[in-house]
Order: structure tokens, then sequence, then C-alpha cells
């Protein structure tokens, strides 16, 4: 430890023993300071981390100190693996490395392909978008909930301009259905409404904190637009009575989340790059404080540079290149989701401003999906295990409260909920840098929202660092922005449907009651560059299961579409991925193994 | 442009029996729209016997049930396209629908009978927390796996309710060889027949957990397990009675819900409480010409009864396109009244009525020695005696034409009353 | 030694509680019951509890997959589990008409087991 670094480590120390922590070990290195030790609570291990992440001079946080009590386990149990989920055959060598297949690592391949190189992606689950991304709400925020002169709110706002030209490349939906920050009675902390005379805290309400939020997004060049109570009540005529005024952001929009990195994905193979689901990566080669590949439980790809965009698993996959300069603690979101019957009943997103605002979340708000289903949520929760994507029966009741900016919402028309874990960093902001000590691995880490909003230009960042630490990028002739869409039948008006039907029979085939999916969609989904081989996969490109019944109706159906299309019998079928079987044999063969 | 005199949408037991119906009176253009391969509804996947004690006064299994009505459909020309979805119905009776072999129909149908039948409640419905794994199915689908598909989808199986579909389910597993660790209903009472509980469930030993719901669902990829707690008289969880019991399948029954988007998108008016659309003596709905009957008005207990009320639709449906429809007079309301959930038809509309209506009620709770009375105007014009009435087993009133045209005033109430208003009274 | 059995009678929906005692297999009362049914019913369940087997085989050819099959009358209780044994290893194949016998004489009770259904000719696995 340098002097600089024992200094920090010692105002450190001070700080974790006077919250009460004496046992918690503490080291420093050019700024990166690594915590060792064993406390009672998860929820101290968090604390542990945020107070290192705001001691002076610190500029990064390794939090290894555990909890005693750890609700659940982070080892994953082991699967076997199947051929028929192993898309691609491994190459030998890349000239870049992609680890992680959310929107961030498919962002990154999509970009790059641009360029003359040979890129891999490598994923460990069965389709892309498995982790955060699929939970993600799809929010392309305008930027307005960032801190100021955060890297995130500049590549929020940068990426958020971005959207309309990806999308229409892309062919994939992205509405910009704005969302209106709602100014209410319980704006103000109960404490302060407590001192304040009616008429000055309704002055403030009405006046100054709209000010603010104008002045904080004309800074930052978002735009917004002041919106008063009669304006609001003719925006959202079901708002609750408690609302005051409003600041509209217009650049606000909504994107399948899981819908997009498909695309990118798809795209970037249209492009020439390898994606290899059902690959997780074992370790990365290091030589001379150089990348050198990458190991994995398929085998080894040579390559010299590697980009980590391993999500939640980030500081897992940097601490294997040596490369750790951040912890990543899982925080859980949750979201319900509603009939799209309710659609007409909000016509904005809505968040309602709640003072002081949390600083490791913008809190839940209610929005609505491009296929017109109103969502609320999500939470907040610190959780321990990178595997813990339950939904709790608190957290349900935490998120109901959302909707109470919408009194009379049929709450009963709720059709499913689903929780994902954020990638957060103590630092809390994104992570993207090319490492100092291993040459040719960069760490994009720390992406949690507005990753979404921000993807676009964080691929961009990453080329160009690509660009800075010497990879040569030669612009590719042939590349190909555009990407052919699964037809969407439902979306059809009667003549298209006819011609479509004509051209191919199956789309005259409707599975799915509630989304009204046709086999022509899913059929397409199973052969499409990266093959949906899962229920799951299908579902998130055509969505069979997401109406109400949520596949009681297409289940079975799409499953033995799957087994058809991939050759395989039935009770192969899984639900997302090798170990998720939806079956354990045929009928009569459970009688038989008694025997 | 298709036109037909009556079109059925959905080709179940309700749809079948409307048909027929239609048919017998004579009208003469009928087509059956069916999404399914084959004509015969849920009863495909019924294998179970019990069916058809009231219409064919044998107990036949679903298939078989559904045998006896298809081999009559066959004999006389009604028509029908399999394997076409419904996607679109207007209150002016047209209809958009689809197939592969003659892509987007449209069609025109004088008289529409809608008898799609019900779906069943989810999951999320019901708000059970934790993971969201492979392993969780509905009654239903499991049944359609096992007993249509071949294919069984686990080993130790725990369900969640106990309607007859969880407990015939029950015994399903166990015949075809998985343990079922037990079966768990929230209410103080079991969901289904009493007959289910004997056959399926006491037969086999699998235990019967009543006041008991699933807290927590665990599994990354697969089910692993789920806790289990008894709940209190506001079915909330107990706490501290919380228990983990590993199991590879959750099994779903939780309730049915008709199935009403095709209904909604044609206008008709619903009631809220069965989730059906409001419709009269003659299973009409609120839109002239639009017909409804079986589990898409609500949810029946017996096939027998869907039957008999979907010859009630068919017929309504022959007369609607003759014109000789019984004059619509202004209507009368049927209210539930003490101890009913809900009363079909909703509303009566005939002027002078030559035969009986038959009542279905759904009562709230269990009561014992009771009294269905009807009042009309505040008179109790019909009184029967019940010894028991129960949530899951629903009442039938068959009220006289004598007793009908004595009725005044534009509403009806239906009462259930116990031994104590009685003796109050 | 003097026994006693639980019953719930499921002859209506009044589901009375009934107890049976015996003695060496022999009644010597019935209680609970609310009607003469409920008796007949509790006698024959201790004597000669019977049930309907209700199941399905798989079909070769066929245009589903399983064919739902019935006993023709009902079986002895204790059997059903040994009939499905039975039954495990038999398979049918397309056609199959409504009351076909697809296995006779099961397990020597004298009761075949029927089809239940007409099933044709087909391929399950070009579903659509």
């Amino acid at each position: 430890m340098g002097g600089r670094d024992q200094k920090i480590a010692k105002k450190l120390e001070k700080k974790i023993v006077k919250k009460g922590f004496p046992d918690v070990k503490i080291s420093a290195e050019e700024g990166i300071v690594r915590l060792n030790g064993r406390v009672n609570l998860w929820s101290e291990v968090i604390t542990i981390g945020y107070l290192a992440a705001k001691t002076k001079g610190v500029k990064g946080v390794i939090n290894d100190v555990t909890a005693g009590e750890i609700e659940r386990k982070g080892e994953e149990k082991k699967v076997t693996k199947r051929d028929v989920y192993d898309n691609v055959s491994l190459p030998k060598r890349a000239d870049v490395v992609i680890v992680g297949g959310g929107v961030i690592g498919c962002f990154i391949a999509r970009e790059i392909s641009r360029y003359k190189l040979d890129v891999v992606l490598l994923e460990k689950e069965s389709d892309v978008a498995c982790g955060a991304t699929k939970a993600n709400s799809g929010m392309v925020h305008s930027g307005i909930g960032e801190s100021s002169g955060t890297l995130k709110q500049k590549l929020n706002v940068k990426g958020n301009k971005m959207y309309d030209k990806v999308c229409e490349e892309l062919n994939v939906p992205f509405e910009r259905d704005g969302l209106l920050i709602v100014i209410t009675t319980e704006t103000l902390p109960p404490k302060v409404r407590k001192v304040l005379p009616p008429f000055i805290s309704n002055f403030i309400c009405e006046k100054i904190i709209p000010y603010v939020v104008f002045r904080k997004g004309k800074k930052a060049g978002i735009p917004l637009r002041p919106v008063k109570r009669e304006e609001l009540l003719e925006m959202e005529p079901n708002i609750t009575d408690k609302a005051i005024v409003g600041v509209y952001s217009p650049t606000y929009g909504v994107v399948y989340p899981y819908e997009i990195t498909i695309a990118l994905a798809e795209n970037a193979i249209q492009n020439g790059v390898k994606i290899a689901l059902n690959t997780e990566v074992e370790d990365i080669l290091v030589e001379d404080g150089k990348v050198k590949g990458v190991l994995t439980d398929r085998g080894t790809i040579e390559s010299e540079y590697v980009i980590n965009a391993a999500g939640i698993f980030a500081d897992e996959v940097a601490e294997m290149a040596g490369a750790r300069e951040f912890s990543i603690h899982p925080r859980k979101g949750s979201i319900i989701i509603f009939d799209k019957e309710m659609k007409g009943y909000i016509n904005h997103s809505l968040s309602e401003l709640i003072l002081p605002q949390d600083p490791h979340t913008k809190g839940g708000g209610i929005f609505t999906t491009i296929s017109g289903n109103p969502n609320w949520g999500p939470d907040a929760i610190e959780v321990s295990d990178k595997y813990d994507k339950s939904v709790t029966a608190e957290e349900i009741d935490t998120i109901f409260e959302c909707g109470s900016l919408l009194p009379d919402f049929q709450k009963s028309s709720l059709i499913t909920y689903f929780a994902g874990l954020r990638a957060a960093t103590y630092e809390e902001d994104f992570f993207i840098k090319a490492s100092e000590n291993v040459l040719g691995f960069v760490n994009v880490a720390g992406i949690q929202s507005p990753g979404l909003a921000a993807s676009p230009a964080i691929a961009e960042m990453v080329r160009g660092i690509l660009r800075e630490i010497g990879l040569k990028m030669g612009e590719k002739e042939e590349f190909n922005p555009i990407r052919r869409a699964i037809p969407k039948f439902s979306k059809l008006g009667i003549e298209e449907k006819k011609k479509l039907i004509k051209e191919n029979p199956l789309y005259g085939n409707v599975i799915c009651r509630c989304e009204h999916v046709t086999e022509g969609e899913v059929v397409d989904a199973i052969h499409r560059p990266l093959p949906a081989t899962t229920v799951d996969a299908v579902k998130r490109r055509v969505r069979t299961g997401m109406g109400r019944c949520q596949g009681g109706f297409c289940g079975p159906k799409v499953a033995r579409i799957l087994a058809r299309e991939l050759n395989i019998p039935l009770e192969e079928v899984t639900k997302d991925g090798p170990g998720s079987n939806l079956f354990v044999g045929k009928t009569k063969s459970l009688l038989a193994e008694e025997a | 442009m298709i036109e037909v005199d009556v079109a059925i949408i959905g080709g179940g037991p309700a749809g079948l029996a409307s048909a027929m119906k239609a048919c017998e009176e004579g009208v003469k253009d009928i087509l059956i729209i069916e999404r399914g391969m084959e004509l015969g509804g849920i009863l495909l996947q019924c294998i179970h016997d019990g069916f058809g004690t009231f219409i064919f006064e044998e107990t036949l299994t679903g298939p078989e049930y559904a045998q006896r009505y298809i081999d009559e459909v066959k004999k006389t020309g009604i028509n029908v396209k399999l394997n076409t979805m419904v996607l679109e119905i207007d209150s002016a009776k047209r209809i958009i629908a689809v197939n592969q072999e003659d892509g987007l129909l449209e069609i025109e149908a004088k008289a529409i009978i809608l008898s799609m039948g019900c779906r069943e409640r989810t999951r999320a419905q019901i708000l059970i927390p934790g993971d969201r794994p492979s392993g969780i199915y509905t009654a239903g689908v499991a049944q359609r796996y096992i007993n249509i598909e071949g294919v069984i989808p686990g080993k130790k199986v725990v369900i969640l309710g106990s309607g007859d579909i969880g407990m015939i389910m029950a015994r399903r597993f166990t015949l075809e060889g998985a343990k079922v660790e037990g079966v768990y209903e929230v209410m103080s009472n079991p969901g289904g027949l009493t007959r289910n509980v004997v056959q399926c469930v006491e037969d086999y030993e699998i235990p019967l957990h009543l006041s008991h719901t699933i807290t927590n669902i665990r599994g990354r990829r697969r089910v692993e397990g789920v806790t289990v707690a008894k709940v209190d008289s506001e079915m909330r969880p107990i706490k501290d009675t919380e228990r983990f019991v590993p199991c590879d399948t959750v099994i779903l029954s939780v309730g049915l819900i008709p199935e009403n988007e095709l209904s909604k998108s044609a206008d008709v008016g619903m009631d809220p409480i069965t989730n059906g659309p409001i419709v009269d003596e003659q299973m009409q709905t609120s839109v002239p010409g639009i017909f409804a009957c079986g589990n898409v008005v609500h949810v029946h207990d017996l096939v027998d009864d869907v039957s008999k009320v979907a010859e009630v639709a068919g017929r309504g449906a022959a007369e609607y396109i003759d014109g000789k429809l019984k004059k619509r007079r202004s209507p009368i309301k049927v209210k539930a009244g003490r101890n009913v959930k809900y009363v079909v038809p909703q509303i009566i509309h005939g002027e002078k009525f030559d035969e009986d209506i038959r009542f279905y009620l759904r009562v709230k709770e269990i009561e014992k020695s009771v009294k269905t009375v009807v009042l009309a105007d505040g008179e109790r014009i019909f009184e029967k005696k019940i010894k028991i009435v129960k949530p899951p087993e629903m009442v039938k009133l068959d009220i006289s034409p004598d007793i009908l045209n004595r009725i005044t005033g534009d509403e009806l109430i239906i009462d259930v009353e116990g031994e104590e208003d009685e003796e109050k009274s | 030694m003097k026994r006693s059995h639980n019953f719930t009678c499921i002859v209506c929906p009044m589901s009375c509680q009934i107890e049976l005692i015996e003695e060496d297999d022999k009644i010597l009362e019935v209680r609970g019951n609310g009607c003469k049914r409920g008796e007949e019913y509790v006698t024959e369940e201790f004597t000669n509890p019977v049930r309907m087997l209700t199941t399905t085989i798989p079909v070769q050819e066929g245009r589903i997959a399983m064919l739902p099959v019935r006993s023709e009358r009902p079986v002895p209780k204790n059997l059903l589990r040994r009939c499905m044994k039975e039954l495990s290893k038999v398979r049918v194949k397309a056609p199959v008409r409504c009351g076909d016998i697809i296995y006779e004489n099961i397990l020597d009770t004298g009761v075949s087991i029927i089809s239940s259904r007409d099933l044709s000719i087909g391929n399950y696995s070009e579903f659509r």
C-alpha cells in the first residue's frame, strides 16, 4: 500500500469501526479498496460497501465481506447440456470475445460487427437477454432521474436520442409515449409538510419543484415541459386527487428489452458475429499483463481483446482476469403486469415524485408496454444471492402502493409478476473502462438503470475504447444494419393477413388465444439466425404465453412445435434451457420405473 | 363473406348440444367453429367417468359423452370448421376467423351462440410469491399433457386447490405412478364434490390439508419445493405454521374464469359476479341474436347442466331467426338475495310463460335445512326446502309457468333462508 | 375383535359421516347415516368396494397420442393399481372405435377394458 492508499484505508477503518464492525479487514491499492471479513447481516455488508464508496479518494470498492445470514446459496446446480442447444461450434480464436449476451453485450457485438473483426459472444444461458435484460421494465429513460454529471446521465441522454434510428434499422417497435412526473400532496417529506403552512408547501409543489426539475433537465439537454393541474387531468383523467402538477418528459419511451436484444443479436450474426449459447466462461487467460484468451466449459478461444459485459457476474469475470475494481451487489426489482384490457386507463407513463429521492433507485412507477399492458414497479431490494429472482409477498404489497396514483385501477386484472437483478456497484455509476493492469480487458460493468436507455451510447463508447487500446478496426463495406422482423400476425390488417396466409399457411393457424400468435411465427422464431430452442425463448420472440391465460392454451402447442422442429422427443423440451424440462417422461414411464 | 343462419363459437359440450337443438328446430345452415383439431372441447381430456347421469342416465367418461354428441352431429348437415380461431365478433354478428385451409374467414350470421367455455385461473392471479421455475401447471394443462399429449409433468406433486379438477388430477397422477404429497385448500371445506374427496383423495390416502395455502414456490430451473402454511379465519397465512415440502411439480386448481374476450368485442353486457354475459331465460345476451351457454356464462359443476342449458340457447337462436322469439317486454331483473352469490338467468323477458324456467344458483356458504324463496314485489311466490346447500354444488330451481305468470313488478329476488330466519319470521 | 370404520357417504350432498362396526367381517352396526341409502352405501363400501378404472393407452399412428379407456364395469378397488401396472405395457394401433375391447378380462376379474372414443388414423407428431 502506498502512502495515499494507507491514508484511505485508515480513514475508512475508523468509519467502519464506528459503525460497529471492528473485524472487517481493509486494504487499498491505487485507490481500489478491498474489504474482507464476516458480519451478521447482508444489509450490513451493503452498508459497509457504501461507506467505502463514499470515502474520499476511493476509486473502486471490492467488497468481499460475507454475511452469516445468507438466505440462499449462491451456487447454481450444474446441469447436463444437450447438443440441441449448442447452436454454433466454438471457434479456436477471435479478435474480440464478448462475455455476456444481455442488451449491453449484444449492442456491443452489433456495433463492432461494422468492422472487419472476428467477434465471438459467449452466453451461459440458452438464449440472449436472460439476465437483468429479461426482467427490465423496457423504459427508455430521458435521463432526468440521474444525478447531474454522472456517466450514467451523460450516456442516458445520448443513448435515448439514438433509439429511433436503431429501432427502425432492427425493425423493433419503439414508442416515445412520454413520462409524466407527478407532484402530489405527498411529494414533500411528512416532516416538512408538518411544519410548513399549507399555502407555502403548495407553492413549493406547484411552482418551485417543477421549476427545479425543468432546470435540471435544461442543464443536461433533456426537453421537459411543466404541466398545470388542468392539463394534467386532461392528459390522465384517472389520476388521483392527490396530484398537484406535473412535469412532462416527451423523449421518454418504451421498448421490449428482450426484443431489441434478440434483434441486435440477430443483426450481429447477420454481420458475422458468432454467438455461442450455453457456454460458460471458466477463466480469462492472461500472460504478461495481456489478455490471451478465454477458457469456457466448451473449450478455449484465443483472443487479445475481451469485453466483460457479464452483468450481475461482471465482478466474478473481472476477478478471473485479475482486473477487478468493483463489486456487484444484486439489487432485485420486481414488476407486476396487468391485462391489456386496462390499456385505456392510462395514457402516459407515470412516476410520482417523492422527496427526498432514494439515491439508489428512481423507485417504481406505472408504465405501459408496447403491447399496451400496464406495468407497476419495479421496487428495489438488496439480496445476497445472484440467483434470487423470487417475488415475495411483501414486494407485491409494496408495488401495489405504486398504484396509488390511479385509485380506481382494477388490481384483479393482474396477469403476472417477475423479478430481475440489477448489477449495482457501490459507486452507483456505470464502470466502463479498459483495465490498466490487464491489457485488452475492458470492463463494462455496473450497468443498471438507465442501462437500457444508455446502451446504444455505451456500445459506441466501448468501440472507442477498443480503438484506443490498439484494436485495428477496418470498416466492413458489406455491413447491413437492417434486420427483418418476424411478421406479427395480430398487428396486420385483413388484407395483409390474407396475403401472409397465402404465402405460408402456417400463419393461418392461431395457437395463442390471448395474443393471437400463429404457428408460422413460432416456427419462424425456432429457425432464426439465433434459434429459439426453449418455450421461454419462443415466448420472448412471439409473445406466446404472455397473455392473460399465461400459456394455458398455447403451452402444449408450443412444446409440441418445438419438439417437432428441433426433432427431439416432447419430454425433452425445456422452459428455459437444460435442467428446466417441462416433463419427467412419457405417460406410463413412471409405472414402468416401479417394476 | 360467408353467410350462415347460426354460427356457434366453440365445439365443446355447450356448442354441440346447442347445434343439435337448433338443427332439430329446423335451422338449415349451422356452422360450428372450433379452434381445436376435434369436436368435444375439454371433455376429450376428462377421461374419468361421472358424466351423463342426468342426460343419458348412465355414467360415462368425458370422451364417451362427447362421442355421443359428435356421432349425432355427424348424422346431420351441421357444418364444422376445425382448427379455426375466431379473432373477432361484432354486434352486427359478423365474425372474423382464421384457419390454414381457408385463410381469413369473414362470416355473417343471423344468430350467434357463444360457447367458448372457460379458462383456468393462474398462479399470479392468486398471488403466490416465489421463484418462477419450470414445473408449475394449472390442473387442466397437466390433464391435457398426461391424457392427450402423452407426457407426465412430474413425479412428486403438490396440488393447490381442492376443486374437482384438482382432486381428479391427484388421482390421475397417483395412478400414473407419481407421488402426490398433498392437496392444499385455503378454504375450510373442500372445493369440489364429496364424491371426488372420497374417490380421488381418500381412496389413495392422499393428505387433504384444509385451511392451508402455498406461501412460496422455490426452484431455479425446475420446482424444488413449496412452503405451505395454515391460514387464519381471514385466509392470511400464519407465519409460524410454515413448512417446506420438497416436490418437483405444483398443480394449481384455483378456479375457472369464463372466457369472454369475444363476447366483449361484440359489446355483450357482462355480469361482474359470474364474469359471463348477462342472459335471459332463452340464453339471449344483451345483443339481440347473440346467445350464450355453458361455462362461458358461468362455471357449471356438471356437463349435463351445460347440455341442457345449451338446448335452451339452440332453440332460442332458432326462434330468433324465424322471428318467433317470445315477444320481449321490459325485463324482470333476477337478483341474488341472502346467501346467494349469483343467479342465472339474470333477467327474464317473456310476456306469457308456457313452460318451466330453470334458475341456477350458486350459494355463498354451506347451510343446512334451508328454504329457497322467490320473492316478487315482496310476495313469496315460490318456496322449496333443501337439506343442504354448498358452494361447490349448484342449486337448480324449476319454476312453473303458473307461478311465472303471476309475477308483477320488474324484479325477482331469490333468497336462501336458513332455519333461524324462519324461526324469526 | 370389534372394529370401527368411518365413511363419508357420497349418495347425496349431505355427506353424512357414517360409522360401521364389525366383528370378523360381520357388520354389527351402522350409525350416523341420515337415510337407508347411506347404510347400503357403507355396507357395499365395506364388503365389496368397487371403482371404475379410467386411464389412457399409448396409440400408434393415431390422431392423438393417447387413447382414453375405461373398465366396462367397476373393478375391485384394491386391484386398481395392479390394473394400471398391467395396462402400462399395452399399446394400441389406430383406428379404434368407441367401445372396442382393448384388453380382455383384466386380472381375471371378468372385466374388460374398453375404448372411450373413436380414434382415427393420423400422425400426431405432425401436430398443428
